[in-house]
């Protein structure tokens, strides 16, 4: 309960130290939001009096703390882009970000295990380099040019799926598909990893010895001791993911995070890259905590380190 | 709040139980079980045409009723609904709002002013009262009936609001000033003499007044519609109206809009009675578009390569051109070294070879020019055309003469956010003046930086463009030389007082041959004598349509924006 606790503190200070960061970062580089609402055909006066009824032109301590005072209340603030609450904005992308997770995180889970255990049992063999093979292209190629080639032979030449998404299940496949691709190579690979390691364990002589054959042994066995660094991975992948995946929501076209963290970097709109920055921080930091959690259970010997702690 | 809060969750639990099951099923329709919440509900006006779905998602495309819609694609989102509070689109105030008058472009390329909200002008002899009368009749879309107070309002507005990005359209009425600076609650230039009559005084004649009351800038808004919509106005489509042809239906941030049909349209009905504009990149574009998912495309949104390769071979015949009424140039500043001298600058001019970037990169697709004002500009004249040829030698003679024979370093400032051949463009003009040995450093920044370091006045040079708000010469010469401050914001920061007075003092001209004069004389000063920029070229800017459509008449000066109802369908 302790350790709990010590980790939410640490959540706290992640959170502060995060949301410091940004306000700086955003002070330091060019780009008045003032600017770019008004556009390029404006006049100096109309900027200036913008920055003015804004409060851009306060000093920097006094933004940072009127808007952690806020914070604090709960109140992020209003977008300057959008001209509505922070947690409205956010509240309302985010149900389309967590969709596209969590079809993307199935897609990866599934097909990354699948090939990492199908690559394990035939090592060597024509099944394991090809999903070798696939699963480096995974981890090597971007996702965008994921996106587009999908795009390509999706909907350009075999028209099976909509371009862009539109709100239906069929749309939301090839965002899911190019999203999780990356992550389904990396998990492929530890699957493998995981399971050639543990086939060579002396427990598992025993069980053959026990009279199980290789592959159920590995699969029964092997597969549980193997799956542990794979689940950590799995959930640090699944809070990145839904901190946002700004790339495939722009290609795509979906309302979710990422699309809402980018148009707040172009529009140098602080209230909303702040709100946004501490959702995904917040949203990582609770990953983090659940695939400890999930490790314990998964590992008895975390879980008695866990439980001599308390 | 709590509630709202509450709300959001919940929707956000549906979804991931939705998601779940959609995942555990694997089967599911397709259709929007879904769908999250978003503030792009239907208005309580919203008219029932047609019924179209989500269309340029892809192959699922849908057709309403008539088949009456029109799917485009943008490039990027809009900033705001509101054309007072931004410059930087113009889709919905052209499509959903009217101005007084409008421009029109004639079939010799010229321009005509008619009528629009106005029904009748006429100007006072001394040319500072318009006397004008407003249509009987018109209504907003939420059947509001449009007054002669609300035209007063909309220029009270445009000057009281605190984000207000219009103010140069409003400030040559009467009294305009005082509002700006906060010493009067009431615009006095402005009189109200009933529902359809009003007059607008100036405070000194400004012959474009007529002119920039063609301009989506001055849409007209509704006092009561825009005073109850508060914050909201320019946000929510169902609060954002106008008296145009059309209705906002959805705004999905970053995502794109829905218009539909306004009913209560005084004017001609419209083809298109439904429109989809989603944002896109070039890729996406290009692929809908050939697959029938995209009615209208922009070719200055895509890839140059692929608009020679792929459109004007495949697509000839369904590429719609507009000559462009904008302005490439190179601007330099005369704020940094060596680039105050003007002998720099006239070398710089000589050596870019501006005709074959034009053949090269844009194959063709324009006109070079030699001045200020592009062709089709009021005001343009061919006396100021022809002194500028590609001379590079010449260049490094000046060069050498002004002190600088191994030349020097300059940076050229790239929006992160230009079209490749833009980029291109740099690159070459980069080239080109290294091989005179100016070397030129190509510097990109995003487009929030671009525009700050160019307000600030410390950009050292740029490439950009300047495409008419309306056809006057005022238009360009005074956004750019008209005060110090418009000077300084666009980095030029050009040096002669004398000239920016004569800039301010020709708007006030009346007689209209004598204020063409001046401008041209200008023209030859800033640019022959003074070398404030170096003028490129005036584009043409291409569009290609679907099959559906039957004909497509663009922005008269080649916007991106259009106007839907200059679209009729099959």
């Amino acid at each position: 309960m302790q350790a709990f606790l010590r980790r939410l503190l640490g959540v706290v200070l992640v959170l502060l130290g995060v949301n410091l960061l940004v306000f700086i970062v955003l002070r330091i580089i060019p780009g008045s939001p003032a600017s770019v609402l008004l556009g390029e055909h404006t006049s100096e006066e109309a900027v200036k009096r913008l920055t003015e009824s804004m409060e851009l032109d306060k000093p920097f301590a006094v933004q940072f703390f009127t808007y952690l005072k806020n914070a604090a209340r709960g109140d992020l603030g209003q977008s300057y882009y959008m001209k509505q609450p922070v947690l409205n904005l956010i509240l309302d992308a985010f149900p389309n970000t967590l969709k596209l997770t969590l079809l993307s995180a199935a897609f990866a889970w599934i097909f990354g295990i699948m090939a990492g255990i199908i690559s394990a049992m035939y090592p060597g063999k024509f099944p394991d380099n090809l999903f070798r093979g696939i699963s480096l292209l995974g981890i090597s190629v971007p996702v965008f040019m994921v996106a587009l080639s999908l795009q390509y032979l999706m909907y350009f030449k075999l028209s099976l799926l909509p371009l862009m998404y539109n709100g239906s299940f069929m749309s939301m496949v090839l965002p899911a598909v190019a999203l999780g691709w990356n992550s389904a190579g990396s998990i492929a690979r530890l699957t493998r990893l995981g399971l050639m390691e543990q086939a060579e364990a002396p427990y598992l002589d025993t069980a053959r010895a026990k009279g199980l054959t290789s592959r159920t042994a590995l699969l029964t066995h092997g597969l549980r001791n193997a799956i542990i660094p794979v689940v950590t991975m799995m959930a640090l992948q699944l809070s990145s993911m839904l901190s946002g995946a700004v790339i495939t929501e722009s290609i795509f076209g979906i309302s979710g995070l990422g699309k809402l963290a980018l148009t707040a970097v172009q529009t140098r709109d602080m209230p909303l890259l702040m709100g946004t920055v501490l959702f995904s921080a917040f949203v990582i930091s609770l990953g983090n905590i659940i695939a400890d959690l999930l490790n314990t259970v998964l590992d008895p010997r975390l879980r008695s380190r866990a439980e001599a702690e308390a | 709040m709590k509630k709202t809060f509450f709300k959001k969750m919940s929707v956000t639990a549906s979804a991931l139980a939705a998601t779940l099951l959609v995942a555990s099923c694997g089967n599911s329709p397709a259709g929007n079980g879904t769908e999250t919440a978003k503030d792009t509900t239907a208005p309580t006006t919203a008219p029932t045409t047609a019924s179209t779905g989500d269309s340029t998602a892809g192959s699922d495309a849908s057709s309403g009723e008539g088949d009456a819609y029109l799917n485009i694609a943008l490039n990027s989102d809009i900033v705001s609904m509101d054309v007072h509070k931004t410059t930087n689109d113009y889709l919905v105030p052209m499509n959903v709002f009217d101005t007084l008058f409008t421009t029109v472009k004639n079939p010799d390329g010229s321009t005509t002013l008619v009528n629009s909200l106005a029904d009748d002008y006429s100007i006072s002899e001394d040319g500072l009262t318009y006397s004008i009368t407003l249509k009987d009749g018109i209504v907003f879309s939420d059947g509001t009936p449009l007054t002669a107070d609300d035209v007063k309002f909309t220029f009270e507005r445009i000057l009281t609001l605190p984000e207000s990005a219009q103010t140069d359209y409003a400030i040559a009425i009467d009294g305009a000033q005082d509002m700006l600076d906060g010493k009067a609650s009431e615009l006095r230039g402005i009189t109200v003499i009933d529902d359809t009559h009003l007059t607008i005084t100036l405070a000194e004649p400004f012959a474009v007044f007529l002119a920039q009351l063609a301009a989506p800038s001055t849409s007209i808004m509704s006092r009561s519609i825009t005073t109850n919509a508060g914050d909201d106005f320019g946000v929510v489509p169902e609060k954002t109206l106008g008296t145009g042809p059309y209705v906002v239906t959805s705004w999905d941030k970053g995502v794109g809009l829905t218009f539909e049909y306004n009913p209560h349209y005084w004017g001609t009905e419209p083809s298109v009675k439904k429109v989809t504009a989603k944002v896109m990149d070039s890729s996406s574009m290009d692929m809908a578009f050939q697959k029938g998912d995209l009615d209208i495309l922009d070719c200055m949104m895509l890839d140059s390569a692929i608009v020679d390769s792929v459109y004007k071979t495949s697509y000839s015949d369904k590429i719609v051109s507009v000559d462009r009424l904008g302005m490439n140039y190179l601007m330099l500043n005369e704020d940094s070294e060596p680039l105050n001298d003007v002998n720099v600058r006239k070398a710089i001019q000589m050596a870019i070879d501006r005709k074959s970037i034009l053949d090269s990169i844009y194959e063709g697709d324009g006109n070079l020019e030699d001045g200020i004002y592009p062709t089709g500009c009021l005001g343009y004249s061919k006396d100021n055309q022809g002194w500028l040829s590609y001379d590079p030698e010449g260049a490094k003679k000046l060069l050498a003469d002004s002190g600088y024979p191994d030349g020097f370093e300059m940076e050229i400032s790239l929006d992160s956010g230009n079209n490749d051949a833009s980029k291109n463009t740099v690159q070459v003009i980069a080239q080109n003046l290294n091989d005179v040995g100016i070397k030129a450093d190509v510097k990109t920044y995003d487009h929030a930086s671009w525009l700050d370091l160019r307000n600030s006045g410390k950009m050292n040079s740029f490439l950009a463009l300047w495409i008419l708000d309306y056809n006057d010469p005022d238009n360009i010469i005074y956004t750019f030389f008209g005060s110090k401050s418009n000077s300084a914001i666009r980095s030029c920061n050009y040096s002669d007082e004398a000239t920016i007075a004569r800039v301010a003092a020709a708007r006030a001209i009346v007689d209209p041959v004598e204020r063409i004069t001046e401008y041209g004389n200008l023209e030859k000063k800033l640019i022959q004598d003074d070398a404030a920029w170096v003028p490129l070229f005036s584009l043409k800017h291409l569009y290609v349509v679907s099959d559906r459509v039957e004909s497509f008449t663009p922005h008269w000066a080649g916007w991106s924006d259009i106007y839907f109802t200059g679209v009729e369908l099959k």
